[in-house]
Formats: structure tokens, C-alpha cells, sequence
């Protein structure tokens, strides 16, 4: 008999593609980053073997185990075949992490293996698109295709990325080393940056929109929790994890039952997810020593300003102005002055917002945002300017934006009419 | 009950280019399918031999490399179910998920059950 029947071992969610992150990280280091694409190899083929067993002899006890001592010997092989030659000191280290696998220190030597990863892949020589396309390909196990779709950008363009990030690994030599001092300080911001910046791409995803994207909320957040979990921890990084978790606590109360998005007035609280916004808060308590104000610190208060209040009608709007003044000091962006006018609106009322949307009006960076014109015509429509309202949300609905933000914005369009 | 046995071929390319996240879906499709009441036994064939041994006229008997080195389809493993009937075994067969994955499936009675 083989196992059919038997009690199967449990697949985690997303634990392919964890391990598959994790140990290409670790494959890596132990080959040198030059031979990433043979550290990549080594773990496709062992999730390759996984499919050509474990539907015969069922899932193993230790998944994750498994697949890590199958790519362990083929590393091995690969080697004795002879298809790149390393020193005896990498064989040695490659022969040594064999004995680590009973071992309780290799969980940390993977996150540090991961994280050493993830400051490569924001190294000064490599490109933001290229680290951020590489950074998801090699330390969260994403494919080139599914890279593409969750930037809906061309598969050959983000493989093209890929090959160009790699050369500058080969040709600059780049290390695993993590940076000392003040270079590492200057390379831990662009790792969060990089980490942010694929939240915000998940996160300004909608219901209904492909599953993909939301998944890159979720390992924006597990990068920055290892990230936050490591020694080089700052304040800094804690914020980025606390404004992370508060505002992906809310994800699940944006939209409702049917797919259309819900207004911040209307949301069902109960509908937040209770275990992100503890960790949220957690981080946001740790994120409070130092001194440094970052624009995460402040993000991070505005979602945890959002988080405290228990209803719709008792959030701090007053404290949310001031904390959008903080914010626009230090980036005066036209979607934090934009974030900002709604505040005002909330405390000095409609015409106190319109007359700042009206300032941003002729601002080029906002031509084709759909945003600035929804804002504009809830702020008429609040002021009892029906045909001006509707006027604006026929003109955002002209502009590039979500089916679940067509909807909305169609049906705020029949309420003016 | 008369058995079956599914000899499930595949073709390694065709996994080729799934990312990890599909790997898992495949695998977890395939589990499932074993789960099923009428799957009574499976096993997995080796993959690195994959020899035929014949001994041609008047010579000696040596070992050659199969027919897969030109179909590139291995007979990857078997699974053995049990229906009422040829055609019943059938109907089960084309349920089976590796039949998305580009594989194949041939089916036959275990002769005496």
C-alpha cells in the first residue's frame, strides 16, 4: 500500500512559496549571489520532485523539511556534476548546512539569510523596479508571470528586469555582506521603501481585482515584520510595520458582500481584523522610542487615529488634520494635500475642504486622478450643489479606475441627479 | 469490487514554468483526489533508469533507454481505484487534475479482481 488514506501531512498556506523565498536565499549565500540563477534552479527542481511524489506517497510530516533536504542534495549534485566549480570553502559550507537541519538555529539562520537577500536586492547599483521585481522573485517566491500581473506590467519586461538586476550582481560584484554604519542606514531606507512601496501596490488594490495583489500586502508585511524582528531593527521600521498591519486590518471592511467599496462612515467595524490590528498597535508602541519623526511615524498615527475610535462618529478628525499638516511637511505630495482638504472638510466643514481641493485643481500631477474629482464632488454634494457634483463624478468616471470605484462612483452620480 | 489501475504519465516540461504558488494549488488538487473513497492504492515509479532490457537476435541481452527518451512522458506512478465497471473506471479517470497539468492517464483492469 502507499499512503493513500492515511492521515496527509497539512500544507500551509503560501508554503511554497515561503520556502521557496527562503531557501533561495539560502542557496545564494552559500553559492555566492552569482550563481543565483543556479540557487533558483536547485529549488525549483526540489518543489519539481515534491509534485512527482507527494501525490503518490501523500504529504510529508515536515513539508517544508522535506523540500529543503531534497534541494540540499541537489545542490550537491549539481556540484559534483561539475557545473560550476566553487572553492573547497563553499563545498565545505554547503556539505556543513546538511548537519544544521536537526539543528533549532537553521530557523535563523534562514531570516538571516532572507534578510541578507532583501539588502542585496536594494542595493544602490540595482534599479527600484529591478530591486523590487527581484526582491519578490528570490525572497517571496513569486514567478515572473505573477510579478507581471500584480504590476500589471509586460512578463517580458519584468524578465528583461530580472536579467539586467542579476548582470549588475555579477558585474559590480554585489556581496551578501550587510552594510556597516552609515551605509547601512542609507540602505535599511530603501528596503523599506522597496517593502512600502509593495504594500501601497497591494493596497490600492480592489475587491474583485486579481487575488495576486492582494497577496502583496501580505508579504510586504512579512518582510517588514523579518525586517522588524531582526537586530538592525530601528523606530523606523516599526512604524512602516505598524502603519502596514493598522491599514490592512481595515482592508476587509472596504468593500462589502457584493464587491463595492464602502464609505469610511459606513464601514462595519466588526469586519477588521482584530489579530493585525494588535500587532499594528505593538508596533506602534515600539515605533515611539527615538526621536525621529519619519513619514511612516506619522502614516502609522493616522491609521492608528482611525483604528482607536469606536464608530464612525468618534474618529479624532481634528487630530487627523494636524497629523496631515505634519505629514505634508515632510512630503508635500498633492495626494497628502488632497488626504488633507477631506480632513479640513471634517472639521471646518465642506467649503473649508472645497476651497483646498479648489487649489489642487490646476495641479498637473493630479490631471488623471479620479480621486481629486470624487473628493470634489462629495464636498458639492455635502454643500447641496447637486448639478456641480454630478458634473464631477461624470468627468472622474471619463478616468482610468477600478470596476468596484465605477460602481460607486455611478451611484453617487443617480444621488445628485 | 473489479479494480483499476491509472497509470498517470507526465511530461516534467509541462511544471516547468508554474511559480511555487501554483505548484502548491496542482499539489493540493492531487491530494485531494487521493482522498477520494474509491482510491485504494498508489505508488510512485523511479525516474532514473527508465531502461528497457532486450537481447536482440543472436547477441546479448543489454540495457537500452526506454521509449521515453523520445515521447519525453514518464510513467510517473500508478494509482489503483475500484469501479463497478471499465467505463465507470473511466468516468473517474477523467476527473483526475492531472489531466490539467498536461499529463496522461491510461486505465486498466487489474485482470482477476
Amino acid at each position: 500500500m502507499g499512503n493513500v488514506g492515511s492521515e496527509p501531512g497539512v500544507l500551509l498556506e503560501h508554503l511554497f512559496r515561503h520556502q521557496a523565498g527562503r531557501m533561495v536565499a539560502h542557496f545564494a549565500r552559500l553559492f555566492g549571489p552569482a550563481h543565483l540563477d543556479l540557487a533558483e534552479e536547485t529549488v525549483q527542481d526540489a518543489m519539481l520532485r515534491a509534485l512527482q511524489t507527494w501525490p503518490y506517497l501523500g504529504v510529508p510530516e515536515n513539508a517544508a523539511a522535506w523540500l529543503f533536504r531534497v534541494a540540499h542534495n541537489s545542490a550537491i549534485d549539481a556540484i559534483r556534476r561539475k557545473r560550476f566549480l566553487v572553492s573547497d570553502e563553499v563545498l565545505a559550507g554547503i556539505l556543513r548546512s546538511e548537519d544544521t537541519q536537526v539543528d533549532p538555529l537553521l530557523e535563523e539562520q534562514f531570516r538571516d539569510d532572507e534578510l541578507r537577500m532583501i539588502f542585496m536586492c536594494s542595493h544602490p547599483e540595482i534599479s527600484r523596479e529591478a530591486s523590487v521585481a527581484l526582491s519578490l522573485k528570490t525572497v517571496s517566491g513569486f514567478s515572473v508571470r505573477e510579478i507581471a500581473r500584480a504590476f500589471l506590467a509586460d512578463e517580458a519586461a519584468v524578465a528583461q528586469r530580472l536579467v539586467r538586476a542579476k548582470r549588475q550582481i555579477r558585474e559590480r560584484d554585489l556581496t551578501l555582506e550587510m552594510p556597516h554604519g552609515e551605509e547601512l542606514a542609507q540602505r535599511l531606507d530603501s528596503v523599506l521603501e522597496a517593502i512600502y512601496f509593495v504594500f501601497n501596490e497591494g493596497y490600492t488594490a480592489h475587491e474583485g481585482e486579481d487575488l495576486i495583489r492582494r497577496d502583496l500586502c501580505a508579504e510586504a508585511l512579512r518582510l517588514g515584520r523579518l525586517v522588524a524582528s531582526s537586530s538592525i531593527a530601528t523606530p523606523k521600521v516599526h512604524a512602516l510595520v505598524a502603519l502596514m498591519a493598522l491599514q490592512a486590518a481595515r482592508l476587509p471592511a472596504r468593500v462589502d458582500e457584493a464587491g463595492d467599496l464602502v464609505l469610511l462612515e459606513s464601514q462595519d467595524r466588526n469586519r477588521w481584523d482584530r489579530a493585525l490590528m494588535g500587532l499594528g498597535f505593538h508596533h506602534f508602541d515600539l515605533s515611539m522610542a527615538g526621536r525621529e519623526v519619519s513619514e511612516y511615524h506619522v502614516q502609522a498615527a493616522i491609521a492608528a487615529t482611525h483604528a482607536r475610535a469606536g464608530d464612525a462618529q468618534s474618529i479624532d478628525w481634528t487630530m487627523i488634520m494636524h497629523l496631515y499638516d505634519q505629514l505634508f511637511v515632510i512630503n508635500p505630495s498633492p495626494v497628502i494635500a488632497l488626504n488633507r482638504a477631506v480632513a479640513v472638510a471634517k472639521v471646518h466643514g465642506a467649503a473649508a475642504g472645497l476651497a483646498l481641493v479648489d487649489q489642487l485643481e490646476h495641479d498637473a500631477r493630479l490631471r488623471h486622478y479620479h480621486l481629486l474629482l470624487a473628493v470634489r464632488g462629495h464636498l458639492l454634494r455635502e454643500l447641496g450643489r447637486l448639478s456641480e457634483a454630478a458634473q464631477e463624478f461624470s468627468a472622474a468616471l471619463e478616468l482610468p479606475c477600478s470596476e468596484p470605484e465605477r460602481r460607486f462612483l455611478r451611484r453617487q452620480l443617480q444621488a445628485c441627479q | 469490487m473489479p479494480q483499476y489501475m491509472l497509470l498517470l504519465y507526465d511530461n516534467p516540461a509541462n511544471w516547468q514554468n508554474l511559480s511555487p504558488e501554483e505548484m502548491q494549488k496542482a499539489l493540493e488538487k492531487y491530494m485531494a483526489w487521493t482522498q477520494k473513497p474509491y482510491t485504494k492504492d498508489s505508488k510512485r515509479l523511479g525516474q532514473d533508469a527508465g531502461r528497457v532490457i532486450r537481447r536482440p537476435k543472436g547477441g546479448q541481452a543489454r540495457a537500452t533507454d526506454g521509449p521515453y527518451s523520445e515521447t519525453k512522458e514518464v510513467l510517473g506512478g500508478y494509482y489503483t481505484i475500484e469501479a463497478a465497471n471499465y467505463d465507470e473506471a473511466v468516468k473517474l479517470a477523467i476527473e483526475h487534475p492531472h489531466l490539467d497539468y498536461g499529463g496522461t492517464v491510461e486505465v486498466r483492469q487489474v485482470w482477476g479482481t
